[in-house]
């Protein structure tokens, strides 16, 4: 955790000290408000991550007002299933450049409550056909909303 | 003026005007609970419908509509820590955890009933306002306005930890939303900054899928780490009587929720602001209104008031929103915007004649805020009770709902495939921000002042160059800034003193 707190604060330096990179090559108007605030960036992190170096970061560590992650779960069960979760939502949109939504809603949602939830074959299948036509009905009948096409349509020509 | 009071009255009650107004209402709950589908852009798909109707008659239609999705986005706000509009985010912090903690009911009520007080307060206001209001306008210009948006951000003090390190953190956060806001075409001179070759980034980064994933994404991974339901293992709550302790706690907490819709109504009249920044501020308010330091920390993890504030805020900045618009045609929002053309579809022109030839149309909007959101909070409440019961389903069968919930949603930001992208992004981030102990809430309300403070900033300096510091007012406003960022310490300072002299 000590070990993530000074990544996240490298990583604050890094994106303020490219910011302050990238705007000294702008003209004045453009450069005035990016670099008048990456440069008190750069600073709040440094003496942050300068706190988290001499060991005091942690030692006086106030909560944020804020969402705290519950700590109920033993740490491997959660890093495994943070690392599910992520992989569920980075595979939805994934799904969604290569397929498009229309047929990405109904095979995540079928493949979620089946393989991730455990639901049984019959209720899944219910569930999956009223999500989608509630999403074509609401979505594409009623808003008129233009999906995109996914690259597998495209490239299929269809 | 009082014939003009019950006249505008008499114009919203009239079967045809009070029917397209319920319409209106129906539009707006369906577009205040998805995600995505912001109130501004559904008053801009409705306004070719506004043709035919009578002024009362559109106003009540469009302005109906308007309000409700401001109060409803509220629900998915709580009950999935999903902001149903951009204007809801600040409800996730408290009203979500909430939920978590078997309150759903009650900060549902919270958060409706505090809606309808501060959408009454706006209304009255707008009815108080119009004639005192316009020296208050015309004092404020850039350098004024570049000041009170920095205030706004001075209030980010009393969003992160407590003391000098929670400040710093704080102020970070705050920095990198505004760092986060500069992405794209600088207004100015038109130069492009940080967009990486991709012309998506040239608009900037859009509020609905930066927002959606920073709240939405942690609360999902936190659920499915959990592996139960939103409210846990903890035995379901009384649905109707929290709802009731809801209602309650709004007049409990009457004087909070009182001084949060002022402050929804004063950032509603400023040009520019909008409700985005109006919830955060009150949110800041409802925290620095904790007596001491373990008061303070109950914020984000299910403080009524936290849910209190932003409900009051959001819907009383409706009314100050419709002050500039309709006295002077200055609109404070791009919904208000929208509703500008509507004026002028109707023939009318905002300004004098507002106040004098057409006071009851005027008065007939004031009316339409407060009717619209009595029936809208009283149908609410009658389905609370189903809507609460979300909370206590296996997180498992929620989750791919929710998470369609939020890809459509931010997919209806720019219908680009890259608005996923960016959610996921900023989804990750938001993730690593919470599990470092990073406060979100300064970096959303950095990035959403972000555009305005930079626009005023560089008009301040291109004007004045640096005498615009020395002018009166930004003084006093700077005194208030450094009163706000001081606050937290002497409010300390004062409990230790005092705990030394009891001792």
């Amino acid at each position: 955790m000590h070990k993530g707190r000074m990544f996240f604060c490298g990583f604050l330096i890094l994106v303020a000290a490219a910011a302050i990179y990238l705007a000294l090559e702008w003209p004045f108007k453009a450069a005035l408000f990016p670099l008048s605030v990456s440069i008190p960036l750069v600073i709040l992190a440094a003496i942050q991550l300068g706190q988290l170096f001499l060991g005091k970061g942690e030692i006086v560590e106030s909560a944020a007002v804020d969402l705290e992650f519950s700590s109920d779960v033993p740490p491997e069960v959660e890093r495994r299933r943070v690392i599910t979760a992520f992989s569920w939502i980075a595979g939805f949109v994934l799904c969604v450049y290569l397929i498009g939504f229309p047929l990405t809603v109904p095979l995540f949602i079928c493949c979620y409550l089946r393989f991730e939830s455990g639901v049984g074959p019959l209720p899944t299948i219910a569930a999956t056909a009223i999500t989608w036509a509630i999403f074509y009905g609401l979505f594409q009948k009623l808003v008129h909303l233009q999906f995109e096409q996914g690259v597998v349509q495209a490239w299929l020509g269809l | 003026m009082f014939d003009a009071f019950i006249d505008g009255l008499f114009l919203v009650l009239q079967w045809k005007a009070f029917s397209l107004m319920l319409v209106g209402m129906g539009l707006g709950f369906c577009v205040g609970l998805l995600p995505g589908i912001g109130g501004a852009a559904t008053l801009a798909l409705m306004i070719p419908f506004v043709f035919k109707m009578q002024p009362a008659e559109a106003f009540a239609f469009l302005l109906g509509m308007h309000a409700v999705a401001a109060t409803t986005g509220d629900i998915t706000s709580v009950l999935f820590g999903v902001p149903g509009e951009a204007i809801s985010a600040a409800t996730v912090v408290d009203g979500h955890p909430m939920a978590k903690n078997g309150e759903a009911g009650r900060a549902l009520g919270a958060a409706l009933m505090s809606s309808l007080v501060g959408a009454v307060i706006g209304a009255v206001a707008l009815a108080l306002a119009i004639p005192i209001v316009r020296p208050l306008v015309l004092a404020f210009g850039s350098p004024e306005l570049f000041m009170l948006a920095i205030i706004g951000i001075s209030c980010i003090t009393s969003l992160s930890g407590a003391g000098a390190r929670g400040q710093v953190k704080g102020f970070a956060m705050g920095l990198f939303g505004l760092l986060v806001s500069t992405i794209g075409q600088e207004r100015q001179s038109g130069s492009l900054r940080f967009d990486m070759g991709l012309m998506y980034l040239w608009e900037g980064l859009d509020f609905v899928p930066v927002l959606v994933g920073v709240f939405a994404i942690p609360e999902i991974i936190d659920l499915t780490v959990r592996g139960t339901s939103i409210a846990g293992e903890r035995p379901a709550e009384n649905l109707r009587s929290g709802v009731m302790e809801g209602i309650k706690d709004t007049f409990r907490h009457f004087w909070l929720v009182f001084r949060c819709s002022v402050v929804g109504v004063f950032v509603g009249i400023l040009p520019g602001a909008g409700g985005g920044v109006a919830q955060w501020m009150a949110y800041a308010h409802a925290v620095q209104g904790a007596k001491d330091a373990k008061d303070r920390e109950r914020f984000g993890k299910g403080d009524v008031r936290g849910v209190l504030g932003p409900g009051a805020a959001n819907n009383s900045k409706e009314g100050g929103e419709l002050i500039p618009t309709v006295a002077f045609g200055v609109p404070g929002s791009g919904a208000m915007a929208i509703l500008l053309s509507a004026f002028l579809i109707m023939g009318l022109s905002p300004g004098p004649d507002m106040l004098t030839k057409h006071l009851p149309i005027t008065f007939s909007m004031v009316w339409t805020l407060v009717i619209a959101n009595i029936i809208a909070v009283l149908l609410c409440l009658t389905i609370l009770d189903q809507l609460a019961k979300v909370t206590n389903v296996r997180g498992g069968l929620i989750i791919p709902f929710v998470l369609l919930l939020v890809f459509v949603g931010s997919y209806t930001a720019n219908g680009q495939i890259t608005d996923l992208l960016v959610t996921l992004i900023f989804g990750v981030l938001s993730y690593f921000m919470v599990l470092f102990g990073w406060p979100r809430p300064p970096f959303v309300l950095g990035f959403v002042l972000g555009k305005v403070i930079e626009t005023y900033f560089f008009i301040s300096v291109a004007r004045y160059g640096f005498a615009w510091l020395t002018q009166p007012m930004v003084i006093v406003l700077i005194i208030l800034m450094l009163f706000v960022i001081a606050y937290p310490y002497i409010q300390k300072r004062r409990q230790r003193v005092q705990s030394q002299a009891n001792a």
